[in-house]
């Protein structure tokens, strides 16, 4: 793991939604950093927030909804909380790249992959027409395009979906951003064309030394490119640490129960799924105490009404929002 | 592409001689008989022989497919009869009054064009601010007034009161201001619309996201990314509402007193004077053909799914 400055530490970040019916924070206190070289996963179950958490501060959201950031986020020696729109814009596809969930939508059809991916060096890096379409094919060939010369000619309907995440991560790293976010890259994609996209991801970060954050549900994907793991629900961190550590000696009651509901080759055929018992939370009015305390085995008194902050573990690389095993594995450690 | 498109010229060939087998049928099994009529036109005591001789004249008596071959080639040459009521040519009085007709829609097209475009674009890059809500107003006030109703307001305001325009007639540009917006109206609120919902439908898509993070400014966006996805339903409405004008100049050219072919149907119909109404007819089915067939290349052009069909 790289030890120099992270490029992006988030601090205390709190997001919270306002729609016409309704008043949600989907995004809890939230710290973490990323240094440049560095992959920092972030994964929980569908609507625990991370999506949101990391694309409201950039002004990625639908229309109709107004949202309110505090906390902090300092990008490349820049706070991007309360940051102007116009300063935000520049940053947005500049140093900032991004890849979403489903290349099927994503890419415009009624426009051609070359203009596509060329409008963002023409924005970003100045260039004239002809040099951001003569980049375009350098990024093509860079994201392993076969035929990179007829791909530029064609419309994102006549490409698969693998290739269309090509295209997309073309368009994210065409201004040479420091930080990649990719939301669930590869969700959308069969799983051989996966592994093909992690892998592509994985040496153009080492390329272009970029700062990585990547959201996914796919213990898998994190194993293979991430070196530093957040574990959200319902809008919390409620472990980090290194990939590692987390995926092996987990520390946090709900960290165990995700990795345990992964499907082993060892089971049986036919054998149930293991999955948490209940359902997240809800999210609406402030939960006083442990947002995972319903679900919880080790559950005490204090957990419903003291929230637990994240806070080291006895291994001090990895920090967790539960006193409760922590303070008995370290009992256990210690007898 | 190429396939796709002569695909759709020939299917309009064949769409045009069906419809030239209508106009000519619709003729054929108008009530009344049209050589009685004529020969009340020549003289008022017309006697049995009279009405005869003209329907000989006529061909009246020869089987139908000889009429109608002879109609047709007539028609193509631009012979497409005479006129009961003034005994004059219909093709000659036909082919001066396109041209009015033509620059009337044209005209009307450009007025609907611009409007539809600067206030549909304006209402979605300010959605809910004053050029959204001014947009909205104009277009509510556009498709719910008649046309002649329109027009008559317009000549009362502007003609009447303020003297800026003349109230009717053809001669020179100023004359040309009030039908234009009269009838073009109805076409930009509605096509307004098209824009306006149609730019909002696609800035709500994911690509439009993909082009936020992309770092392109709001008027970028609409330009680069939702403009080009709504061409086709705008150039479908378009051609659609290019027909609107056409019935709408049967009711605008009477009203600024335009000698064209609206007008001239008018009175036709109101004469029983078959034969103008027939190649009126004619002249507008084949034109709303044309029109299909350019709206349907339009779209094969401006659809890359399509395009590169049958390529």
């Amino acid at each position: 793991m790289s030890t120099s400055s992270p490029i992006l530490t988030v601090r205390d970040l709190c997001i919270d939604l306002f729609t016409a019916r309704s008043a949600l924070r989907p995004v809890d206190q939230v710290s973490y950093s990323v240094a440049a070289g560095e992959t920092l996963a972030i994964v929980g179950e569908s609507g625990s927030g991370k999506t949101v958490l990391n694309f409201a501060p950039l002004g990625l959201m639908p229309l109709g909804v107004s949202i309110h950031v505090s906390g902090s986020i300092r990008f490349d020696d820049k706070e991007l909380v309360g940051m102007n729109d116009e300063a935000l814009r520049k940053l947005r596809g500049g140093s900032i790249g991004v890849i979403f969930q489903d290349p099927m939508s994503a890419l415009n059809p009624a426009r051609t992959i070359r203009r596509q991916i060329a409008e963002v060096a023409e924005l970003h890096l100045s260039l004239t027409s002809t040099q951001a379409e003569a980049r375009a094919l350098d990024l093509l060939k860079m994201v392993r395009m076969s035929d990179p010369e007829a791909r530029l000619r064609q419309y994102p309907h006549e490409l698969s979906g693998g290739l269309r995440q090509r295209v997309m991560i073309a368009i994210a790293i065409a201004a040479e951003p420091k930080l990649l976010i990719a939301d669930e890259p590869t969700t959308a994609l069969d799983v051989t064309v996966q592994a093909q996209i992690i892998s592509l991801l994985k040496d153009l970060q080492k390329r272009l030394n970029m700062a990585m954050v990547l959201i996914t549900h796919d213990m898998g994907v994190v194993a293979g490119i991430a070196s530093r793991l957040a574990v959200m629900y319902a809008g919390r961190v409620m472990e980090y640490g290194p990939v590692q550590t987390v995926l092996t000696a987990p520390r946090h009651p709900y960290t165990m129960g995700l990795i345990d509901a992964i499907p082993r080759a060892e089971d049986l055929p036919g054998s149930a799924f293991r999955g948490l018992p209940g359902m997240p939370p809800v999210l609406g009015p402030p939960i006083p105490g442990c947002a995972f305390v319903e679900r919880c085995r080790h559950a005490v008194a204090t957990c419903e009404t003291t929230r637990p902050l994240l806070a080291p573990t006895a291994d001090r690389h990895v920090l967790a929002a539960c006193p409760i095993v922590n303070r008995s594995s370290e009992a256990l450690h210690a007898g | 592409m190429l396939s796709l498109v002569s695909r759709r010229v020939r299917n309009s060939l064949v769409l045009l001689v069906l419809a030239t087998l209508l106009c000519f049928t619709l003729v054929v099994s108008a009530p009344g008989n049209i050589a009685v009529l004529i020969a009340e036109l020549r003289s008022p005591n017309a006697s049995f022989a009279d009405i005869q001789k003209i329907e000989e004249e006529l061909g009246l008596n020869d089987p139908i497919p000889v009429r109608y071959a002879g109609w047709l080639t007539g028609a193509l040459t631009g012979n497409l009869g005479i006129s009961y009521k003034t005994g004059e040519e219909v093709g000659p009085a036909l082919a001066s009054r396109i041209p009015v007709t033509a620059m009337l829609v044209a005209g009307g097209g450009t007025v609907a064009l611009l409007l539809s475009l600067v206030f549909g674009f304006a209402g979605a890059m300010w959605p809910r601010h004053w050029p959204d809500v001014a947009g909205r107003g104009v277009a509510l006030l556009g498709a719910s007034m008649p046309s002649f109703f329109v027009g008559a307001l317009l000549i009362y305001a502007f003609a009447v009161e303020l003297r800026l325009v003349p109230t009717f007639g053809l001669a020179g540009p100023s004359s040309w201001i009030l039908p234009w917006i009269t009838i073009g109206l109805l076409p930009a609120a509605v096509l307004s619309r098209v824009v306006r919902v149609g730019l909002e439908e696609a800035m709500a898509r994911p690509f439009a996201l993909t082009a936020v993070a992309k770092g392109l400014n709001r008027r970028a966006i609409l330009f680069r990314d939702a403009l080009p996805n709504i061409a086709p339903t705008y150039i479908n409405a378009l051609g659609a509402q290019t027909g609107v004008m056409v019935v709408g100049a049967v009711v605008v050219e009477p009203l600024f007193a335009w000698h064209g072919v609206g007008d001239l149907f008018l009175t036709g119909i109101r004469f029983r004077d078959f034969m103008v109404v027939q190649a009126c007819l004619l002249i507008f089915i084949s034109f709303f053909i044309l029109l299909n067939l350019l709206v349907d290349i339009g779209m094969i052009f401006t659809d890359p799914k399509l395009r590169r069909q049958g390529s």
